[in-house]
């Protein structure tokens, strides 16, 4: 009982990790997607370097996640 | 391969007699990068003038313009390519007069009749106001003491009018309505004013005699009349666009040339007598450059000012201000070449610094290859990849095409010797009961597949992307993988310094940072076994630490003297970040794997229902739903892979990687020459 409780809170906290992560990376594409749409629409040619950027705060997220997979599986 | 191709500057000295053939040389060279003069930069010099000829090439290059303008010629229009001999014979012999002549006439007249369709409409729309009112034409007017005012308004404005005059109404929401008043002539403005206040808007009431339908009638048959003539004109301007597309683009580019070349005497230094053209010149290509021109035109010496520009600051700082800067002309085979694209949108490299295109064109495709990691998705990446390379001609799409090309390679790779993975499903392996996992052996019924691939796969069956048993392994060969590209932008930026400014001011400057990342390193290796992995005891993990901490320490030390304790604060906790950065390696894997299983079990299992320990299947119908439903899911994945894939890949070499080293903000090498696109280039007159 006790070891599916402590399973059972490992995964909640890898899901609050993934989660909250991810609401801080949508948070930042947020501001990042609205500047980048605006400087296509003045010059098409910026879309490589807007995508660029709109994946910069990706990496907030992928911390989140390696916190999981380190609460998840045993290294 | 690393640093951009040595360069050296020359001085071409001349008798302006000759100032025209130097310039068609220049031009045939292709290697010449023109150095600017600036005003009072010599005393004695002052800039050149435009060629003779210069006037008489903008004019006909503008005509020229505006026809292409007038016929809808663009750069995108197919037209084909003209030899330069034919174009110019043609240019001298007054071509582009007598074209624009002809096009001119046509084009006049289809000015002339658009204008009266326009003016027809107008007319029209006026008189189908007019005809709703019992008026004639020749009424409205001709009149010695009352005057009429005519116009549109919004609100009916006759009980305003009141006794002034005799006003005729028509109301009209949908189509405008329609006021006329006759009144005294000195009340015209009075009535004008009342007017104003129902939105009121005069029109002009057609000259004419007898009623307004008739008149109507008249406009409406001279429309059409009209408009069948313009039909035959824009047909006659089809005609023309055809017969002249091709002159007019090769035309425009030979033109376009010769005004470039015209006006390049406004670029160089020159006396009365004399011109003086600075230059960079590739260093390798300075002898010949030297011996063409001068055997080429007698009047002319070519002096070799800097042998070699070295790649030192102090060299650069010697020079005057317009020979300060040196441009950067990359040097590529064919295949690295491909891998400009990236640097190119960050910044040109300067001369004294490490094209890190080279080392884009090594892990850009080898990490996009670890991130897709699947055989199913790299054989149409290398197909799409190929297929681009071979027929794309925008630069963007070539860039992509690029990536996918050796990406693809190197996910094949991958995915066959390492995950041994098909569209998310291994080849072979060890199928468990309630486990959702499918292999290609058990579903084609291929037992034999064991043995081949037993061969070389990690334990029979390769590195599932998704299997607890792997997951850590991937995630510390992914830090393995981030430390290493991280090591060699580091290393990177001590030998830009150590070419810019020498060994000892580089090490102190670019070291700190260096040492402070290996000790981070190894101060997390050291801590990460400790705690995570339990590899290590507290015996075994100090020493490591300690070494960690003086190494990182000695960092700091570098970089505190450099740039002050600031940035040690706020780069230790970055330095952590971006090795973690590299984990995306294995996440983005990891994402598309589990979407593939998540999808290879809706298409697979609930709907064929094939089951691979037992076998059976859920009937035909349904194996084939299933399989649509597998196609449709696998492209959606696919198509993610080439955004997420690529995306992440550039990201780890534009943002981690180069940002370590690359200054950037170099001026690209930029030589005089001639882009032949729609004109054939004429070696006869070449080699004359």
């Amino acid at each position: 009982m006790a070891a599916a409780e402590a399973a059972g809170m490992i995964a909640i906290g890898a899901g609050l990790a993934v989660g909250l992560a991810g609401i801080g990376t949508g948070l930042a594409q947020k501001d990042i997607g609205a500047a980048a749409v605006g400087a296509i629409t003045e010059d098409p040619k910026m879309l490589g370097k807007a995508l660029m950027f709109m994946v910069l705060p990706e990496t907030i997220v992928i911390f989140g996640l390696v916190i999981a997979i380190l609460a998840l599986f045993t290294l | 391969m690393f640093l951009p191709e040595s360069m050296s500057r020359i001085v071409i000295v001349g008798a302006n007699s000759c100032i025209d053939e130097t310039i068609e040389a220049l031009y045939a060279l292709e290697n010449i990068h023109l150095i600017d003069h600036t005003v009072d930069a010599d005393e004695g010099f002052t800039l050149g003038t435009p060629r003779p000829y210069s006037p008489k090439t903008a004019e006909r290059l503008l005509k020229v313009r505006a026809m292409e303008k007038d016929l809808g010629i663009n750069k995108h229009t197919k037209t084909n390519p003209i030899s330069e001999s034919e174009i110019r014979s043609q240019i001298t012999s007054d071509s582009v007069e007598s074209v624009e002549s002809e096009v001119r006439a046509v084009l006049d007249k289809r000015n002339d009749l658009n204008q009266r369709i326009t003016e027809l409409n107008a007319k029209k729309k006026n008189l189908e106001l007019l005809a709703r009112l019992p008026i004639d034409l020749d009424l409205y007017a001709g009149y010695k003491s009352i005057t009429s005012v005519v116009g549109t308004v919004e609100k009916d404005p006759t009980q305003a009018l009141g006794g002034m005059g005799e006003t005729f109404v028509s109301m009209d929401k949908k189509a405008g309505s329609i006021v006329a008043v006759f009144v005294k002539n000195e009340d015209r403005s009075q009535a004008q004013n009342i007017l104003s206040e129902y939105g009121f808007s005069e029109i002009q009431v057609p000259e004419g005699t007898g009623s307004v339908t008739a008149a109507l009638q008249a406009v409406d048959s001279e429309l059409a009349v009209v408009t069948k003539e313009l039909a035959v004109v824009e047909q006659e301007t089809g005609v023309l666009f055809e017969k002249h597309k091709h002159f007019l683009r090769a035309t425009d580019e030979e033109l376009t040339y010769d005004a470039e070349k015209g006006t390049l005497p406004v670029r160089i230094a020159t006396t009365q007598y004399s011109f003086v053209i600075d230059a960079w010149v590739p260093s390798n290509q300075v002898l010949e450059v030297k011996q063409t021109l001068e055997k080429k035109i007698s009047a002319v010496y070519v002096e070799v000012e800097e042998e070699k520009r070295g790649r030192r600051e102090s060299e650069a700082d010697k020079q005057e201000d317009r020979f300060k800067t040196v441009p950067t002309k990359m040097k590529h085979g064919k295949t690295t070449k491909l891998f400009e694209y990236p640097t190119k949108m960050m910044s040109i490299p300067k001369y004294n610094e490490v094209d890190p295109t080279v080392l884009i064109a090594i892990f850009l495709p080898l990490f996009f290859g670890f991130m897709v990691g699947d055989v199913g998705y790299a054989i149409p990446f290398i197909i799409l990849g190929a297929y681009g390379l071979k027929f794309a001609k925008n630069p963007d799409w070539r860039a992509i095409a690029t990536v996918l090309f050796f990406g693809g390679i190197w996910a094949f790779i991958f995915g066959f010797f390492f995950f041994g993975e098909a569209l998310g499903m291994h080849f072979v392996g060890h199928i468990e009961e309630g486990a959702v996992t499918y292999t290609w052996a058990a579903l084609l019924g291929l037992d034999n597949l064991d043995k081949f691939f037993g061969m070389f796969l990690m334990n029979g069956h390769g590195v599932g992307k998704i299997d607890p048993e792997y997951v850590g392994m991937l995630l510390r060969l992914s830090v393995y993988v981030g430390v290493v590209h991280l090591g060699i932008g580091y290393v990177t930026a001590i030998y830009n310094k150590s070419v810019q400014y020498g060994f000892k001011h580089g090490f102190l400057e670019k070291g700190g940072p260096f040492l402070s990342f290996v000790g981070v390193v190894i101060v997390g290796y050291a801590i990460a076994f400790f705690l995570i992995m339990k590899a290590f005891t507290v015996d075994e993990m100090l020493p490591i630490l300690i070494v960690g901490i003086v190494v990182l320490a000695i960092g700091s030390v570098l970089v505190v003297r450099e740039e002050g304790a600031m940035k040690v604060i706020v780069d230790l906790p970055d330095t952590f970040g971006i090795i973690l950065s590299y984990t995306r390696l294995v996440a983005i894997g990891m994402s598309k794997a589990g979407m593939a299983l998540a999808f290879n079990y809706i298409a697979i299992g609930m709907i064929a229902g094939v089951d691979p320990l037992h076998g059976g299947s859920a009937g035909i119908v349904m194996v084939i739903l299933g399989f649509v439903v597998f196609c449709v899911l696998h492209l959606m994945i696919w198509t993610l892979a080439i955004l997420s894939g690529g995306l992440h890949a550039l990201r780890l070499q534009l943002v981690e990687f180069m940002i370590r080293f690359y200054e950037g903000d170099g001026t690209e090498f930029n030589p005089l020459k001639i882009k032949h696109v729609k004109t054939i280039s004429n070696i006869n007159t070449k080699e004359a």
